[in-house]
């Protein structure tokens, strides 16, 4: 057979493999030990002088034909297993998603808060529930007589001195103890206080406070703090006012009022007809509580500030009963298609 | 505080700001005016104005307090009665202090021939904007000049008198009668009282007594006024439950020196309203030690530096003077000596007078839209408050809701859950009889949480408290962080296995490994005993995991509770080598060891450790462990760096004693 007609039969041939053991068993019947090429090869030395040359050329010429249908089919059986391979790793996604759990609205109101002062260099700080007379009142300029007193009616463990703290002022004097300044600190912190359990009063309660000792601070320095944490939590739009306003570890003292965002100032049932919505404690560290803990007040300066937190998170869960963020009655809503992505 | 507005414009009359403006400015001076209301008195249209007065301004518990703040704002004169008393006034006998340790200053006046008898509409209409009724003209006029002065006084009839009037500090009358019929039983321990030679007459500071009550047949009176120790005025009526006018400005800090203002100022009232040409007054004055004003240095620079805006020196002095301080400056120091008037013992270091000139400057003045820009100082968080937020996101991720609980329990669920060692904190005076004690264990909040739930058919009951527990040990109060989380979920199948993965998972992304569970040894009551395990990390427990006693129509409960202080202490032994550069290869060495069952396998990894060092441990590995009838064998993977395979099995077999 002419080596053109094998070439022919060779494509013929291969266009049946679609294994690569079929393309590997026609390679040997060409290129093998016993194969065409071989043969004819070995078969040249037969020939007369002025044929072998010739002879020789077609057999390289049919030799390198062979070999590229071979390769081409060996490219195409791949291309077709890798296909089927492919194929056969075929996965799907089953569209599950495993449930997200909620955080309570206090920790997520707590964490707005704590960002905000992390993202201004504060430290976020915590304390024992369980305090002392000292600390809790005594260190904050509250002496043993002072009426200021009756506005915490106290749970005691051992009376009169081992309490559950009544304000987590009691906080900041162990941080005014036990660091050096300059610091800039705030923590939210559970306070507790004998008052009768009721829909809008609890005897535990949750409040933030801030604490900084640097070498000078003013009241402009609290009252653009407390405006850039307003505007954080309430929105850019938010009126707040400063007045002056008593409290003993403080001098001078600031109450910070935010408008009534129910009646905008024109005074309502929420607001008691004030138009405005007292929003914690604030002020320049009194000189008396800087002594007690042993910090120089001609050297350091500090401001303090406290809020609450519970009926923050209330109005903005729109939660009407303040038990419910402290018993069973708090219940997170999922969405419908939860199950599905 | 109530206050009447005409009655401010009549101490001030030259005021001409309108009810609007003094209210704002009281607001923000630090009177917030909570209340107005439009009144009618004497005929016309009025305000009555509601203020909040702190407890360090109990000069301004009255009208003329207020008054003094108005006329200095405006910068206006304030204008006070004058008192023509035409009587000689003559030395009261008969009256004395016998224990005088909480009394600071008396003034009494006896006055004679007096009519007492209904009072004028006038005086009736004024009290009865302050919510007061309407006694008599003399019990009335004492009221009036309370509401105006801020000093309460007390009238007593000398014809009820047996004996002397004395002052004194009880120790034999256990009850008292009040003037409306109340019967107080008196604890006789530091109450300052009034008594003649038989009877008590008076809680002083406090209540006057019904035995010497003023009545339509007074003809003799004794009208006293006097300022007692706060702490002690405060501390009766706290333990006597005692709330009245009377003791609500004398247990603040009222200015003795201003006693005899307001005492002259009602006799003047007595004498017109109710005296005759015939009366006689007679005085008894104590004031044993004189209370003088403190002198107080003060530097005006400091102002504007509180402050954070300019406020001039003149403006610092305009302030003081017009509220009545007296300015002495000292020489060559830019200092000055302020001495406080009458009635302000609030004020008396160098931050009070700061206040005052800020306070007058106004609170308004001061920018708020600029975010400080404060000094940067050192973050001095504690690990565990990173540590908490870490475990509250985790399992948040974890598909587990918070719930936050009230630290206050019943000895019941104490009892129950307990599992860590400690009594628990008993309250003295709990909210609620029923839960007197500090929770030793989350698990009350998560297991009421459960059963509220499973009440309104809510199908996840898988939730979490991070919260602060409770327990006394060997005298000590302590407290730690703990953290619980519930799984009662009967729409999926659950086990302790689970709730393993599922703790495991959350201490693991808190960075812990080595966790080792054991049957427990101090299993909580509610706990299945068979199903309770404790969770420790190289031999620290740091928790305990269980399935609680079946219960029926629930399904099956797990519950885990870790101490995340002990989690910490954990964290803390291990150290933080981030990158690691190889210059040698890792050898890897086996070696098997048997044990005894009861021995443990973490104190003999705990030793390797040790053994082998922090310079040469790479990785160990129990690779595998065979139960035998005697023990376990265990094989051990040791891989060491920075060391050639020689010096490698050299450590090894000194490691091992191969």
């Amino acid at each position: 057979m002419e080596y053109s007609q094998l070439i022919v039969k060779l494509e013929k041939d291969l266009k049946k493999v679609t294994e690569e053991s079929a393309r590997e068993k026609i390679w040997r019947q060409y290129f093998g030990r016993e194969g065409v090429i071989k043969k004819a090869l070995s078969g040249l030395g037969a020939l007369p002088q002025e044929k072998r040359k010739e002879r020789a050329i077609e057999i390289q010429k049919f030799q390198r034909e062979a070999q590229t249908l071979l390769d081409e089919k060996e490219k195409e059986l791949k291309k077709t297993a890798f296909k089927e391979n492919l194929a056969s790793e075929r996965e799907s996604l089953d569209f599950e998603a495993p449930k997200i759990g909620h955080l309570h609205p206090l920790t997520e109101t707590i964490k707005l808060i704590n960002d905000f002062f992390r993202e201004q260099g504060y430290s976020i700080m915590e304390g024992p529930e369980i305090e002392t007379d000292e600390y809790c009142l005594q260190r904050l300029n509250v002496p043993i007589d002072h009426p200021a007193r009756d506005m915490q009616d106290t749970i005691y463990i051992e009376e009169p001195n081992v309490l559950l703290r009544t304000q987590t002022s009691s906080i900041e004097a162990r941080i005014l103890e036990s660091f050096k300044p300059p610091f800039k600190t705030a923590f939210p912190g559970k306070a507790y206080r004998n008052e009768k359990v009721n829909r809008s009063n609890h005897f535990m309660f949750h409040q933030y406070q801030g604490v900084v000792v640097l070498p000078e601070v003013s009241l402009k320095d609290l009252f653009g703090t407390f405006s850039a944490l307003f505007q954080r939590l309430y929105g850019p739009s938010v009126k707040v006012r400063y007045r002056n306003k008593y409290y003993p570890e403080v001098e001078p003292g600031v109450g910070p009022d935010m408008q009534c965002f129910n009646c905008r100032g024109k005074g309502c049932r929420l607001c008691k007809g004030v138009g405005w919505i007292e929003m914690g404690g604030a002020g320049i560290i009194h000189p008396n509580v800087l002594k007690m803990a042993g910090i120089d007040r001609n050297k350091w300066m500090g401001f303090a500030f406290g809020l609450g937190l519970d009926r923050w998170a209330m109005a903005k869960y729109k939660i009407t009963d303040i038990r419910t963020l402290m018993g069973g009655n708090l219940g997170y809503k999922y969405y419908e298609n939860e199950n599905s992505l | 505080m109530k206050i009447l507005f005409s009655e401010i414009k009549k101490l001030v009359p030259d005021l001409k700001a309108d009810v609007s403006k003094v209210g704002n400015f009281l607001t923000m001076a630090g009177f917030m005016m909570e209340s107005l209301e439009e009144v009618r008195y004497l005929g016309k249209k009025d305000w009555l104005m509601g203020l909040e007065v702190r407890h360090n301004r109990p000069d301004c518990l009255s009208v003329l307090g207020i008054a003094r703040e108005v006329a200095a704002k405006w910068n206006k004169p304030l204008v006070l009665p004058e008192f023509r008393i035409k009587q000689k006034i003559g030395r009261a006998k008969n009256i004395s202090v016998k224990n005088g340790r909480f009394v600071k200053r008396i003034i009494a006046y006896r006055v004679t021939h007096v009519e007492n008898g209904p009072s004028p509409e006038w005086l009736r209409n004024f009290l009865a904007l302050y919510g007061m009724n309407s006694k008599s003209l003399l019990v009335d006029l004492s009221n009036f000049v309370m509401i105006v002065t801020g000093y309460p006084s007390h009238l007593l009839d000398e014809r009820k008198l047996e004996g002397d009037l004395v002052w004194d500090l009880n120790d034999k009358f256990s009850r008292i009668t009040t003037l409306d019929g109340t019967e107080i039983k008196l604890k006789k321990k530091n109450e300052i009282i009034l008594r003649d030679n038989k009877k008590i007459l008076a809680l002083a500071g406090l209540v006057g007594g019904k035995k010497a009550e003023i009545d339509e047949k007074t003809e003799t009176i004794i009208a006293e006024m006097a300022v007692y120790d706060s702490g002690a005025v405060h501390k009766n009526a706290s333990s006597l439950k005692i709330i009245t006018e009377a003791g609500n400005r004398l247990s603040k800090h009222l200015d003795p020196n201003g006693l005899p203002l307001a005492i002259n100022w009602l006799l003047a009232l007595i004498l017109e309203q109710a005296g005759s040409d015939q009366s006689q007054v007679e005085v008894f004055n104590y004031y044993p030690k004189k209370e003088n004003a403190p002198k107080i240095i003060f530097n005006p620079e400091k102002s504007k530096k509180f402050a954070g805006i300019p406020i001039s020196v003149s403006e610092n002095q305009k302030i003081l003077l017009s509220l009545g301080f007296k300015i002495r400056p000292i020489k060559n120091s830019g200092n000055w000596r302020i001495e406080p008037p009458i009635g302000r013992l609030d004020i008396q270091q160098e931050e009070d007078l700061i206040e005052e000139v800020i306070r007058f400057k106004g609170f308004e003045k001061i920018p708020f839209n600029e975010i400080p820009k404060l000094t940067v100082t050192k973050d001095i968080t504690p690990k565990i408050v990173r540590l908490v937020d870490s475990a509250r996101e985790s399992l948040k991720t974890l598909g587990l809701d918070e719930i936050l609980s009230c630290a206050l329990v019943s000895k019941e669920a104490n009892r129950q859950m307990a599992c860590i060692e400690g009594e628990p904190v008993l309250t003295l005076n709990s909210v609620n009889e029923e839960f007197p004690e500090l929770r030793v264990s989350l698990a009350p909040g998560l297991l009421n949480q459960l059963k509220e739930w499973r009440k309104k058919n809510l199908k996840f009951c898988r939730f979490f408290e991070i919260g602060k527990i409770f327990c006394k040990v060997k005298g000590k109060y302590l407290e730690h962080n703990s953290l619980a989380l519930l799984w009662g979920d009967d729409e999926e199948k659950f086990s302790l296995n689970e709730m393993r993965k599922l703790t495991e998972k959350m201490l693991r992304s808190l960075g812990l490994s080595n966790l080792v569970y054991s049957p427990s040894s101090n299993k909580p009551q509610i706990a299945n005993p068979t199903v309770c395990f404790d969770i420790s990390v190289d031999d620290r427990p740091i928790g305990v995991l269980y399935k609680l006693l079946p219960e029926e129509n629930r399904p099956a409960v797990y519950l885990s509770e870790i101490n995340l202080n002990q989690v910490l202490r954990s964290l803390s032994h291990g150290t933080n080598e981030a990158v690691y550069e190889f210059k040698e290869k890792l050898v890897t060495l086996d070696v098997n060891r048997k044990l005894k069952k009861t021995e443990s396998i973490h104190r003999l990894i705990n030793n390797i450790v040790r053994k082998i060092g922090k310079k040469h441990l790479w990785n160990l590995e129990v690779k595998d462990a065979f139960p035998l009838k005697d023990g376990i064998k265990y094989t051990i993977s040791v891989s060491y760096r920075e060391l050639s395979d020689q010096k490698a099995k050299d450590l090894h077999a000194k490691v091992f004693g191969l």
